[in-house]
């Protein structure tokens, strides 16, 4: 469904992601992770047409750089940190605006009777429906990302990307971020590519992994197979086994 | 919320009759009604108002409500689209050089006397709002050509660089002809003054068309006060409804300046009570901002043409010295509540 061949992009003329290719298939649930520069918010910002890129993505056998903004938002929906909130916009609202790519009702764009009820049902699918006409700057961080969740899924996306959503988040929240999405995508036929900054969130989300390290592809497969200690160990150059033991010890004394 | 709007749309149009009632002479209501039922469909007019009361309300003080009125719906909605687009709560026309744009126009008419064969009534408000508005299109062009993303901060940056070098070259034009500078520094200040319907007649299509299409991109203006990232990957084309959106914001502003000079402080609260009072929608904010703003226009005129009757203050000194505490109690007013129940 989502295939990359031989992309590269980056800024002011730098390759920050450098020769990635790579093919996503229907439901595919695949996390990247890497040290902080390591160019996965880049990647996915290629895969959502936000920045120039050399090489090919193709989107349904589509290239995305033929393809309107409006046509790769119907099909690509994108989750990222929360950023400042200037306008006390209504959670119902919020939500809404996910359906902008698919209403065309009339000179002012009014919602229609089937845009209410998506956007219903994608506040049911988070939980919010209580809330609708609360305003989004009276939420909490937890509550705000799963309406930014909710905005995600009413563009009836085939793919969503995570741009480390859960940062700044609780545990609780973050579990509940990653638990909501795992149970919606394969409902709904749609792939979910992840960035996630916590690892054992990321082991979580995907079935499948690839690990990124100086913009290039250092693994790729069965998160089960791919991730290993000696893999991490290169990748974020610290000493796993030792991180883990001591990570287990403090387990342990917690547990008394 | 239907109900707020229809209080608003009444309360708007009662405020006009107001400040076509209220002067050195009061007149009721059911007068100025008769008045103005007699100019539109010659009805006869009751013989106890006099025909020079009534030239006085349909020649003077109806345009000049009317104007006002216009004048502050432009304003306003111009406002509103300005902070929407750029996410910037003080952003306005007036940031991106369009009030000083028009300043050098007005500045090129009234210190060197240029005058624009068979329209020279309409020298002053057409090179006003040309030279507004070409500002801004020279801005935009040089922010496209510096930043392909034409992302908000450089234009920004561009539009205050801009504001402030043609401030310079006003001043320096100012300096330099010192006979007709006074009568400058008094367009600059803004004034409903003198003004007849033919102003009327040019500014109120170009306000309600003006405000219609920024409505229609109500959508659009939501999205986009989430950021610039957030807006593409929801499908809005940003470059191309960024240049529409700014452009039709500095020809609502550079309309009304043109003909009243620069009157500040509207654009930036109106839409900021608006959004405190019908929430941050953009299908309420442009069009209450156009009522709200062109209500608080026509009770400033007001105020600044009777308070220190028969002279009148600058309508821009007016604006800013009601305006600023009446924002601060709608807008700060809630917090202090909040503080105390906490």
């Amino acid at each position: 469904m989502l295939t990359l061949k031989n992309v590269s992009a980056g800024y002011d003329g730098t390759d920050v992601v450098k020769n990635i290719s790579l093919d996503v298939k229907n439901c595919e649930n695949l996390s990247i992770i890497g040290p902080n520069g390591c160019g996965k918010t880049t990647l996915l910002k290629v895969i959502a047409n936000l920045l120039p890129f050399k090489g090919d993505v193709e989107i349904d056998g589509k290239p995305i750089r033929k393809m309107k903004g409006r046509e790769i938002s119907a099909k690509v929906a994108m989750l990222a940190q929360t950023s400042g909130i200037y306008f006390a916009y209504s959670v119902f609202d919020t939500v809404m605006m996910g359906r902008y790519q698919r209403m065309d009702s009339g000179f002012f764009g009014l919602p229609s009777t089937e845009d209410a009820q998506h956007v219903t049902r994608c506040l049911e699918a988070v939980n919010l429906v209580a809330e609708k006409d609360k305003e989004i700057t009276k939420l909490s961080g937890g509550q705000l990302q799963r309406v930014f969740l909710a905005r995600a899924l009413a563009q009836q996306p085939e793919i969503i990307l995570l741009d480390e959503p859960t940062n700044h988040l609780d545990l609780k929240y973050q579990v509940e971020l990653v638990d909501y999405l795992k149970k919606w995508a394969p409902e709904n036929n749609c792939a979910i590519i992840g960035v996630l900054h916590d690892i054992n969130l990321a082991m979580q989300l995907g079935e499948n992994i690839m690990v990124m390290k100086n913009g290039e592809m250092q693994a790729y497969g069965k998160t089960s197979e791919v991730i290993t200690g000696n893999l991490l160990e290169k990748v974020y150059e610290i000493d796993v086994a030792r991180y883990m033991a001591a990570s287990l010890k403090r387990w342990e004394s917690l547990q008394g | 919320m239907k109900t707020k709007a229809a209080t608003a749309a009444c309360v708007s149009l009662i405020v006009v009759m107001l400040g076509a009632a209220l002067g050195s002479v009061s007149i009721p209501p059911s007068d100025i009604f008769s008045i103005i039922s007699h100019k539109v469909s010659g009805s006869p007019l009751p013989g106890h108002i006099e025909p020079a009361l009534a030239a006085i309300v349909w020649n003077l003080r109806l345009p000049r409500a009317l104007l006002a009125f216009f004048v502050g719906a432009a304003l306003s909605v111009s406002g509103a689209v300005m902070q929407s687009v750029l996410r910037n709560p003080l952003a306005s026309s007036y940031t991106l050089g369009v009030s000083s744009g028009a300043s050098l126009g007005a500045g090129i008419v009234i210190l060197y006397g240029v005058t624009i064969p068979f329209m020279s009534a309409l020298t002053l408000p057409f090179l006003g709002f040309l030279f507004g508005l070409g500002t801004i299109f020279l801005i935009m062009a040089i922010v496209s050509r510096l930043d392909w993303q034409m992302e908000n901060i450089t234009i920004i940056l561009t539009g205050m660089v801009f504001t402030l070098f043609i401030n310079a070259v006003t001043m320096l034009m100012s300096a330099l002809s010192r006979e007709h500078l006074q009568r400058l520094i008094f367009w600059q200040m803004g004034s409903f003054s003198m003004k007849d319907w033919q102003a009327v007649f040019i500014l109120a299509p170009a306000a309600v068309l003006g405000t219609l299409f920024v409505a229609h991109f109500n959508r659009e203006l939501d999205i986009m006060t989430f950021g610039e990232e957030q807006a593409k990957t929801m499908g809005v084309d940003l470059k191309k409804v960024k240049w529409i959106l700014l452009v039709t914001a500095a020809a609502l502003t550079g309309s009304a300046v043109a003909f009243v000079g620069v009157i500040g402080f509207v654009d930036l609260v109106a839409p900021h009570i608006i959004r405190k009072l019908f929430g941050s929608a953009h299908r309420y904010v442009v069009p209450m901002s156009a009522l709200f703003g062109g209500a608080f226009m026509v009770v400033c005129d007001l105020i600044a043409r009777t308070i220190v009757s028969p002279s009148e203050l600058p309508v821009g000194t007016v604006t800013a010295i009601i305006g600023a505490p009446f924002f601060a109690w709608i807008y700060f007013g809630g917090r202090k509540k909040k503080a105390k129940v906490g």
